[in-house]
């Protein structure tokens, strides 16, 4: 049993439900403190976060962040589209200027954005003669698989200057609450 | 305890029971509170609440199940709650960059979310719930997240050989072995070169004392933004890394080295015939020049050029670069060393010319007089005589600075494991990590990017020199030295391991091939350098009198190439072995040389395949026939010499079978249309008759 209360001073008796009031208080003000705790904000710096990147066609001072898909379109881009599809190769000189119909620039978003997937998809797959275009442009169906050329239309839109709308539901479609 | 007792107990502690009881109750209440406020759940709500605001809230919100998410890998001893945040990882619904995050799906990659989790890729604590403890370090958890930028590490894990998707990762391994970091460190599945750094047992016939002094004190030319030279070193991009010495040490240094001389070299002398024909004779330095161009010595030495005010250099970095060489050389050594390179350094890479003793004397002359810098050894302090006090410290600096991990000298071996051990590296822990005064993020990503480019920004004591090292290669090394986990929880049967080759041939091409350093450039069976196209298959590719020709009198195949290669003046018959070993050994076994009807390959086929090239498939694009067409594919001016028709044809078929990566695409022909280009094809001869060699 518990001394009694009539042993104690009062004054004492009064201190001491005073601690543990204010123990409890403490305890409970910690608890609640832990939850309302909000997450830390986590360092968002698009170089860190990009798998790889691309300097932006018009602005040097500019990259374009690139995601796992995107650089793989790159990576391809950059060993069979470039020679014929940029005005710069890794030779130095460019095939470019040397065709007639001169093919477009890949990054040129004038030319490329009002283009479908399905339509890129269906010229770099069967070459430009199965669509009516240049039979210069070959057919690469047997040479890259579909998760290639995939990789290559990702690549060229997130390239593209004007930037590339996808087409459906503006974006704003999806904001957040 | 009685009724009447219980009267006795005084108001206050009733009071006291009162209150303690509602504050435990509430503080028992607590703990469901608390659990509903973590942060994952938060997350889940903020989950339904979002999908909530789409079209598509019923097939998302099926799909969804509230609880703590996990992915078990046992073999990898993995364990992976991150899709209890990252809900819609694997939902290619939820790919939209508009989707906000943590619930935004993940972009396509080769190993499935669902399947792999997140963390062996991206690090970071699986276990964790909390955002904090996920993805940074803290006191219990030590491991952050990667920065994406360094993810290929993590595919070095288990993919040991290279993979073609992670380029980063590749030319970081590279670059530590170029750049002989396995000189000083132990670094497991880096490939040692075999003589990283000139052996140094005779430069004191090679160089003066007082060049020595300047490439230790200024190894580098420096340029500011303005095109105007700050610092006049010897070289743009010098190999050996800059070991900050003290003038003191320098001269010690210097001293030692000069003084390391085998015999002395006899000078070559030329016929006086020769000599009065050619030494009073100015055309002879501009000769030399042009035949130094003509045997494209730029394919593996480079050149300082000067072009719209802009200085940098051009051709390769298999040699050093050559454009203050006049300077630095001794004439006698240099001759000795054009006829044979490795007499002075038997592992040099440098290939055994044949020369004409007028080519010779000529590009000589060149070297000596246009490649220099008068102004090279301007700075270079008064130098005293040397002591032997000075060589005896001069050598002993020589193993203390770590110089014998690259170069032997006579009477020092070679230095083993200077440096710590690199081997787990990539799975260090930041405590174990010196950061010193550095201003960087405490992350073993930036330590390591600090350290490799400058070593004495996170320990100014350090012993490890400075590299001259751009972004990209900075990255690169940083991506190549975390994937150095050195982890055992990878079981063996995940590990892609690497293919160590090598190509070593012997009798009379293997001599050849060691003679004119074919390796350097071009692979056999896996073996060799990727400069110049792959030989292992040569054999069925070109026929032998083009490849004799070829030998004899390289001409480029592709007007776009910048390096080619060396005129290297065989003789007929080395010519000829080489040839006839290529055309034994390097055979293809998808080609059947026997198997091509050269019947078939009638005037009327020819017309048909013609036709095919220039309208149907319009192969002009990308090939030239005599100056028309694009630059993307070799010249076919001259293919009825050089090709033979069964690589023709099966290279029509399918070209990636008989050279992987190549960007030549794989079409669909019908045989009479392979048929007929190839009969076109033979018909392209160059004018020329070639002349038989027997």
């Amino acid at each position: 049993m518990r001394a009694s209360p009539k042993n104690s001073p009062p004054n004492l008796r009064g201190e001491f439900h005073r601690y543990i009031a204010l123990l409890l208080l403490a305890l409970l003000m910690a608890n609640l403190d832990a939850c309302r705790r909000a997450p830390p904000s986590l360092v968002v710096d698009s170089s860190i976060v990009a798998y790889d990147i691309e300097q932006d066609p018009n602005d040097p001072q500019r990259s374009i962040p690139l995601h796992y898909e995107q650089a793989e379109g790159k990576r391809i881009f950059y060993d069979k589209c470039i020679w014929c599809h940029a005005d710069a190769s890794p030779a130095g000189p460019s095939n470019r200027s040397n065709l007639i119909p001169q093919p477009p620039s890949l990054s040129d978003g004038n030319v490329l954005n009002s283009l479908s997937d399905g339509f890129i998809r269906n010229i770099v797959t069967l070459g430009g003669s199965a669509l009516g275009k240049s039979p210069m442009m070959p057919p690469w169906g047997n040479t890259l698989n579909e998760k290639e050329i995939h990789a290559v239309i990702a690549y060229v839109r997130a390239v593209a200057q004007p930037p590339y709308q996808a087409p459906g539901r503006s974006s704003s479609d999806y904001g957040v609450k | 305890m009685s009724a009447e007792q219980m009267g006795k107990v005084s108001k206050h502690l009733r009071g006291i029971f009162a209150l303690v009881t509602v504050v435990f109750v509430a503080f028992l209440a607590i703990s469901p509170v608390k659990d509903y406020f973590s942060e994952w759940k938060r997350f889940q709500r903020e989950y339904v609440r979002y999908a909530q605001t789409r079209s598509d809230t019923k097939t998302l919100l099926t799909s969804f199940h509230s609880g703590i998410d996990q992915i078990w890998i046992p073999q990898m001893k993995v364990v992976d709650r991150c899709r209890t945040c990252h809900i819609g990882i694997s939902d290619p619904k939820l790919q939209d960059a508009s989707v906000p995050q943590p619930f935004r799906a993940h972009s396509t990659i080769p190993h499935s979310p669902t399947e792999w989790g997140c963390v062996v890729c991206h690090r970071g604590q699986g276990l964790a719930t909390e955002v904090r403890e996920a993805h940074q370090t803290t006191l219990a958890w030590e491991q952050p997240v990667l920065p994406t930028r360094y993810i290929q590490a993590s595919c070095g894990g288990c993919h040991q050989a290279d993979l073609q998707q992670t380029p980063r990762l590749n030319r970081g391994r590279q670059l530590l072995s170029t750049l002989n970091c396995t000189g000083c460190h132990r670094i497991e599945g880096i490939d040692k070169p075999v003589m990283p750094g000139p052996d140094l047992s005779d430069v004191g016939n090679k160089v003066s004392r007082e060049w020595i002094y300047k490439w230790l004190n200024e190894p580098q030319t420096i340029t500011d933004s303005a095109g105007n030279i700050t610092v006049n070193g010897y070289e743009a991009k010098p190999k050996m890394p800059h070991f900050a010495l003290k003038q003191r040490e320098i001269e010690t240094l210097s001293a030692y080295l000069s003084s390391l001389k085998s015999e002395p070299i006899e000078s070559h002398q030329f016929s006086p015939q020769l000599l009065a024909a050619l030494k009073n004779r100015p055309e002879s330095i501009s000769e030399g020049e042009i035949r130094f161009q003509q045997m494209f010595c730029t394919t593996c030495h480079s050149l300082a050029v000067t072009r719209a005010g802009v200085t940098g250099v051009i051709g390769g970095d298999i040699g050093p670069e050559l454009s203050k060489v006049g300077s630095k050389v001794n004439e006698d050594w240099l001759i000795g060393w054009l006829r044979n390179p490795q007499q002075y350094q038997p592992h040099s890479s440098m290939p055994r010319y044949r020369w004409s003793e007028e080519d010779l004397y000529k590009v000589t002359r060149y070297i000596t007089t246009n490649l220099t810098d008068p102004g090279l050894l301007s700075n270079v302090p008064r130098l005293s005589p040397v002591d032997t006090q000075e060589v005896r410290i001069g050598k002993r600096l020589f193993s203390d600075k770590g110089c014998g991990s690259c170069h032997t000298a006579k009477a020092v071996p070679r230095q083993k494991d200077f440096g710590p051990d690199l081997s787990n590296l990539g799975a260090r822990n930041i405590s174990q990590l010196e950061f010193g005064k550095a201003a960087i993020p405490r992350t073993l990503a930036a330590y390591i990017e600090a350290k490799t480019t400058n070593p004495r920004s996170v320990n100014p004591d350090a012993r490890m020199p400075q590299y001259q090292l751009d972004r990209g290669d900075v990255e690169a090394i940083t991506t190549a030295l975390l994937s150095l986990t050195g982890n055992s929880n990878i079981p063996a049967q995940l590990v892609l391991p690497r293919h160590q080759s090598e190509f070593r041939v012997g009798g009379a091409f293997g001599r050849l091939y060691e003679q004119y350093k074919c390796y350097e450039c071009h692979k056999f069976n896996g073996y060799g350098g990727t400069l110049a196209p792959d030989l292992s298959f040569e054999g069925s590719r070109a026929q032998r009198q083009w490849l004799i020709d070829f030998l004899k009198n390289p001409r480029t195949l592709r007007p776009t190439l910048t390096f080619r290669m060396p005129q290297f003046n065989m003789t007929d018959d080395e010519a000829k072995t080489i040839a006839d070993y290529l055309k034994l050994v390097s055979l293809s076994p998808d080609v059947d040389e026997s198997s091509a009807d050269e019947k078939q390959f009638t005037p009327q086929a020819a017309a048909v395949g013609k036709e095919l090239y220039e309208v149907k498939y319009q192969c002009q694009a990308c090939h030239t026939i005599r100056g028309a067409g694009g630059y993307v594919g070799p010249d076919l001016s001259n293919a009825a010499n050089w090709l033979t028709s069964a690589w023709i044809e099966q290279w029509l078929r399918n070209p990636q079978a008989l050279v992987p990566g190549t960007i030549e695409p794989h079409r669909s022909f019908t045989s009479e249309e392979v048929n007929a280009m190839t009969s076109y094809l033979m018909t392209l001869k160059e004018r020329e008759k070639v002349k038989e060699v027997r």
